[in-house]
């Protein structure tokens, strides 16, 4: 008499009928040799179930949080990049509507230069691309730290540009001034690691 | 397994990591990081790839959170998250198949106790080729359908469907289970 291949025992366990199994499923049910090893196979899948879970060593949570803050800081740069050039342009658009023809004075001198190397720094951090670089965990908390003031910056820049005449409000010239600060620091932090690892 | 959090901390848990909460994230880290651990310890080699899958899942659980939309069960998708790294770590670092070789080599002995069934067992399991060891795991324990198998790994439902009938034969042998069956 010719037993069940294992092969066969593993598809009756499956569900649906695959054809060409009735004649194996009718052997299994008059043949207490292949119904022994079919229970075999059962008891050895469900003691691989039993086996206990093995449990890491340490946790993983600090170097996953370190990577999602990582993350998270190189996506805000990206919006912060995006909200500082839209505010430029913003600005711009607001100075030539409003200012068209006028002479401009010390004060939109100022702001005007104060604008420009805020759009210097940050094509170089656009150019030295973090996103695609590895950053070690105290050069991200240190850059998230200066995105996230840069971010509040431009929250209050919105705010101040909003309100109307006062592009020339002293206030407004240190917000930018505050926020060229900010971007030079960034710049000092990526480009200092970058020098350490060789980039 | 059964999910480690009920439906309503779920959602709850979920709503604050989509906001950003990194308080929630851990919660979801805790949760389910002994299962994932163990799937990916099941499925790879050693203990460092198996800590590099647990990393690397929930760091893209964590970035794809918006786009899980409850359909299914919450463990389901990390779990199939992780099967998935966990297979592309095993065909990334492309390791030899040495079953012929632990074959005759490194069998395990079978012991009559529990206790030591289960060491052999463990230690069977541990000894089969990278490939039917996933397959094994992923159906026999995790409850993977061929199908899903074979789509998680890139390949047909056949390949898969042998992969298991290879693990058991083998695993058969090494617990001393074999009988007179063809």
């Amino acid at each position: 008499m010719t037993h069940l291949a294992l092969d066969q025992l593993l598809r009756l366990r499956e569900p649906g009928q695959e054809p060409g199994l009735a004649e194996a499923r009718e052997h299994l049910a008059a043949c207490p040799v292949c119904q022994a090893e079919a229970a075999r196979l059962d008891q050895r899948s469900a003691r691989l179930r039993a086996l206990p879970a093995l449990r890491p060593a340490r946790s993983q949570w600090p170097v996953v949080r370190q990577q999602v803050e990582a993350d998270r800081s190189r996506r805000r740069i990206r919006w912060a990049a995006l909200a500082g050039v839209a505010i430029a342009a913003g600005v711009a658009l607001v100075v030539l509507l409003r200012h068209a023809g006028r002479r401009s004075d010390t004060a939109e001198l100022a702001i005007d230069s104060v604008m420009a190397r805020s759009s210097q720094l940050e094509q170089v951090i656009q150019s030295y691309n973090p996103d695609a670089r590895v950053t070690d965990g105290a050069t991200a908390l240190v850059a998230g730290q200066l995105e996230d003031r840069i971010a509040q910056v431009d929250r209050q820049l919105e705010l101040a540009q909003v309100a109307e005449g006062r592009r020339r409000d002293p206030q407004v010239l240190q917000l930018w001034q505050q926020r060229v600060g900010l971007l030079d620091a960034l710049v000092d932090v990526h480009l200092t690691r970058a020098s350490q690892i060789g980039f | 397994m059964a999910d480690a959090l009920v439906l309503t901390e779920a959602d709850v848990i979920l709503a604050r990591a989509r906001a950003g909460d990194v308080s929630a994230l851990e919660q979801l880290y805790r949760a389910y990081e002994v299962p994932v651990y163990n799937l990916a310890r099941r499925i790879c080699r050693t203990v460092e790839d198996a800590e590099d899958v647990l990393q690397e899942t929930f760091f893209e659980v964590f970035r794809s959170i918006h786009q899980y939309r409850g359909s299914g069960s919450l463990w389901g998708w990390v779990r199939t998250i992780a099967a998935s790294k966990a297979l592309m770590r095993l065909r990334r670092n492309k390791y030899r198949d040495a079953d012929e070789l632990d074959e005759e080599f490194h069998q395990p002995t079978a012991t009559r106790s529990d206790g030591g069934l289960r060491m052999d067992l463990e230690a069977a399991l541990e000894r089969l080729p990278e490939t039917s060891r996933a397959v094994v795991w992923l159906h026999d324990v995790e409850g993977y359908t061929h199908e899903e198998i074979a789509s998680l790994m890139g390949k047909t439902v056949s390949f898969s469907k042998s992969q298991l009938a290879r693990a058991h034969t083998r695993l058969r042998r090494w617990l001393g289970e074999e009988t007179a069956l063809a």
